[in-house]
């Protein structure tokens, strides 16, 4: 439980970790992901005008093992709520003696907020040990693609500290999308590290040029044509691709169009949407009004309905219960053979095309177009 | 057993007599089995299955590995996936062992509902501040080899697999193997320990008495001989195999296969592997009675029949791939005394039952070996318990793998602090 937790007074550290031998005895030390710590803020650095970066410290200020692209989670107690969010750590492990994790201020957002709000140097917060398997250690890449939107860039940010640090000069090409250019996180940095790596290359493209008319470089959203302008070669590269779930899935579609091999494909996952919106309720036209019989296999029961509910609800008022759960047509509980009849299903992904050819339907997504024999 | 002369399990192994067998302890105590599951089957890359288990995307096969099981699942975008066999919520197990196919996944409980990626899609009555973003599956570390599912449960997973992924890809690569099918599974439990099983699979001392079907393929040459005791007639056959083993290589090596062998099997190597192409006798094509292929259709392009056996053993499989047909095996444990042999044969995806092949010339060989595998490790399990068991002298030469087996058991136990 994390009734114990709240903001502790800013406590300055006591002693100089610079001078101090133990700071410099030993690696990074491993932090299992089902382990919790109290990390110490150390530094708040304003990105942009939404953005921030947090770097924390451990409680003994000793350094810790991670991948770049991994994320750890983070847990408060915001106005007496428990609330976890993960966060990716946009830090290099090759600087393993902080962990900063950058975050966007998403209104309504409650971490995000409250990160805003509340971490100074000195805070602490509670989280648990990396974990993720979005690192470059997914699949060997001679030449990689970075896509990256938004705060979308943490994890390509920490990949790309991490090659630099190494010392290496890796093929990557990174292309980021943001709201504005003034919206791009990072931006300075990224440059200076293209000067250290030649074959690290940076494209941007903006939405809208914001406060910078002068904004020379590409406008409106990622397309086909762009990468193909930019990066002849995206075909062959390893894509990395990290964003809101929008803009994951039009990439995913994007380059799916393009040829690029989907095995090729990397994308952060926790990053997701939280559900899905269900299909509206449209008033339909006639087929609406019209009366459907609905039949029971397996009983004599029937009921008659027409085409403005689904059959569950139908069901469900003329009191045959079905088991269901999501309402969706995502979670397949209300999954029924329809032995006559037809229906307009508008499912989720809760049923696969070899079930629906052996006539299953779910009922919580189907409306009837015919009078219907259902095996219940 | 008195409290005085209870030996720990590193003490058993450490006190194991270089060149001989293993303790009947080693092979009988529970605790010793705890710990094993524990660091070969849970801490180890293992080999769970193949990526024909799941054909289609929304296909799944669940595998129960001591008290963890794990859910493997063909994604939207043919990705195979894998995770943890335990709802985010309350734990429940989302999947019984075995096959199956789904929309989502969806917990039997409460319907959680989980995308193929893994993430909470739908969880009702859980409120607006409920976060399902950190409430995804957990997913395992897995590599795909050829066809290979291999999974590691720990939280460090071994880095030499990429030794094992690189030795084997480009010798899978031109049989295609993703493009293939199951054409017969056998499941068999085995009344013996799994070190008894592999340490059988290590050595073909055993198989010239016992094993007719597999002997008429197979050549035991390659794993190790005592030149002494040989008649003359069995020194013409070596003489025999030896010209044939070099025609055969180089003719595979023009052909662009790789075929020499790759040993990495003793106590420096944490993810075990040996691997070689391997003559077949005979007619040299396949593992089969007529040693001809099975199937007609061959794997992937391929124009000869004759490519012989490209073998891969690991800690708990062994494998055997030839022009028409695959034959992987694999174990896991399921008490000290039993142990689950799972048997997958794979044809070409198009190959036809009844056309190109049939079932029992295509796992005659197998089925046969597998059952006498089974009996001979039943009786040594059975022996070593016996109190008038104490363990014996290997061959110097033909059980050279199995000592190094021990050996390299005995480092991974010690390597985990046992």
């Amino acid at each position: 439980m994390n009734s114990v937790e709240r903001i502790f007074e800013p406590v300055p550290e006591t002693t100089d970790r610079l001078c101090n031998a133990d700071t410099w005895e030993s690696g990074g030390r491993l932090w299992p992901s089902s382990v919790k710590q109290t990390l110490t803020c150390c530094r708040v650095v304003d990105e942009t005008h939404d953005v921030k970066s947090f770097e924390f410290r451990t409680s003994d200020g000793l350094p810790v093992r991670f991948e770049p692209g991994q994320f750890m989670t983070v847990s408060a107690n915001v106005q007496g709520q428990s609330v976890e969010r993960c966060y990716t750590i946009s830090s290099a492990p090759t600087r393993p003696y902080l962990l900063s994790i950058t975050v966007k201020r998403v209104p309504g957002g409650t971490m995000s907020n409250w990160l805003h709000e509340n971490m100074r140097p000195g805070s602490q917060l509670a989280a648990y040990g990396p974990s993720g398997t979005f690192t470059p250690t997914a699949a060997p890449a001679v030449k990689s693609l970075y896509l990256s939107a938004g705060s979308g860039v943490t994890p390509l940010m920490s990949m790309t500290r991490a090659g630099i640090d190494l010392g290496l000069d890796r093929d990557v090409a990174f292309v980021h999308s943001a709201r504005t250019p003034a919206d791009i996180v990072f931006l300075e940095e990224l440059e200076r590290l293209a000067k250290l790596s030649p074959r690290l290359r940076l494209f941007f493209v903006c939405e809208g040029v914001g406060e910078e008319p002068d904004w020379a470089g590409a406008t409106g959203r990622l397309s086909l044509e762009l990468l193909s302008k930019w990066l002849p070669d995206y075909a062959e590269r390893e894509v990395f691709t990290c964003g809101p779930a929008p803009y994951m899935s039009a990439v995913r579609e994007l380059l799916r169009e393009g040829g690029h091999d989907p095995a090729r494909y990397h994308q952060e996952s926790f990053d997701i949407s939280a559900g899905v919106v269900p299909e509206p309720a449209e008033a339909r036209s006639e087929a609406a009004q019209e009366t459907f019989t609905v039949k029971l296999s397996r009983s004599t029961k029937s009921f008659t309905m027409n085409a403005s509910e689904t059959v569950l609800v139908a069901a469900r008022k003329n009191g045959v219960s079905i088991p269901s759960s999501c309402s969706q047509g995502m979670c397949g509980t209300c999954k029924t053979k329809v032995l006559e009849g037809s229906v307009d299903m508008k499912h989720n992904g809760g049923i696969r095309e070899r079930e629906v050819q052996k006539g299953f339907r779910l009922l919580c997504c189907s409306r009837p177009t015919s009078d219907l024999v259902l095996e219940l | 057993m008195s409290e005085a002369q209870f030996k720990t399990h590193g003490e058993l192994i450490r006190s194991r007599q270089p060149g001989h067998g293993m303790t009947g302890e080693l092979f009988g105590r529970q605790d010793v089995f705890e710990t094993d599951v524990d660091v070969f089957f849970h801490k180890h890359w293992i080999l769970v299955g193949v990526t024909a288990d799941v054909p289609e995307p929304g296909d799944v096969s669940t595998v129960d590995i001591g008290k963890a099981s794990i859910i493997i699942v063909r994604d939207d975008d043919e990705n195979i996936r894998t995770y943890r066999n335990v709802c985010r919520h309350r734990g429940a197990r989302l999947k019984e062992a075995g096959k199956s196919t789904v929309g989502m996944l969806v917990c039997p409980y409460h319907q959680w509902t989980y995308d193929l990626d893994g993430s909470l899609r739908h969880a009702t009555h859980m409120g607006k501040d409920f976060d399902p973003t950190c409430r995804s599956l957990i997913p395992v570390h897995t590599r795909i080899v050829g066809t290979h599912i291999f999974v590691c449960l720990g939280e460090n997973p071994p880095k030499d697999i990429a030794k094992l992924e690189e030795t084997m890809a480009p010798r899978f690569a031109p049989y295609d193997l993703k493009n293939t099918k199951i054409a017969f599974e056998q499941e068999i439990i085995e009344n013996g320990n799994w070190k008894l099983v592999m340490e059988n699979n290590r050595e073909c001392y055993h198989c010239q008495a016992t094993h007719p079907e597999l002997t008429a393929s197979f050549l035991p040459e390659d794993f190790g001989f005592c030149p002494e005791n040989l008649g003359e007639e069995s020194l013409r056959a070596l003489e025999d195999y030896k010209v044939r083993n070099a025609a055969c290589q180089a003719s595979w090596e023009q052909d662009g296969f790789v075929s020499a062998n790759v040993e990495w099997l003793d106590e420096d190597a944490v993810t075990q592997f040996r691997t070689q192409q391997l003559v077949i006798a005979g007619n040299g094509e396949s593992q089969t009675i007529s040693t001809k292929v099975a199937s007609t259709r061959l794997f992937g392009n391929l124009q000869r029949r004759d490519l012989g056996d490209t073998h891969l053993w690991t800690h708990n499989s062994w494998t055997h791939v030839m022009s028409d047909h695959a034959v992987i095996s694999y174990i896991i444990p399921l008490a000290p005394d039993k142990t689950l042999v799972r048997s997958k044969w794979l044809v070409h995806a198009d190959a036809v039952e009844g056309v190109d092949y049939n079932i029992s010339d295509l796992t005659e060989v197998w089925v046969a070996t597998n059952n006498q595998d089974k009996h001979l490790v039943e009786i040594t399990h059975e022996g070593t318990q016996d109190p008038a068991y104490s363990p014996g002298m290997f061959s110097p030469f033909t059980e050279t793998y199995v000592d190094q087996f021990s050996r390299w058991y005995a480092a991974r136990l010690s390597a985990h602090g046992i």
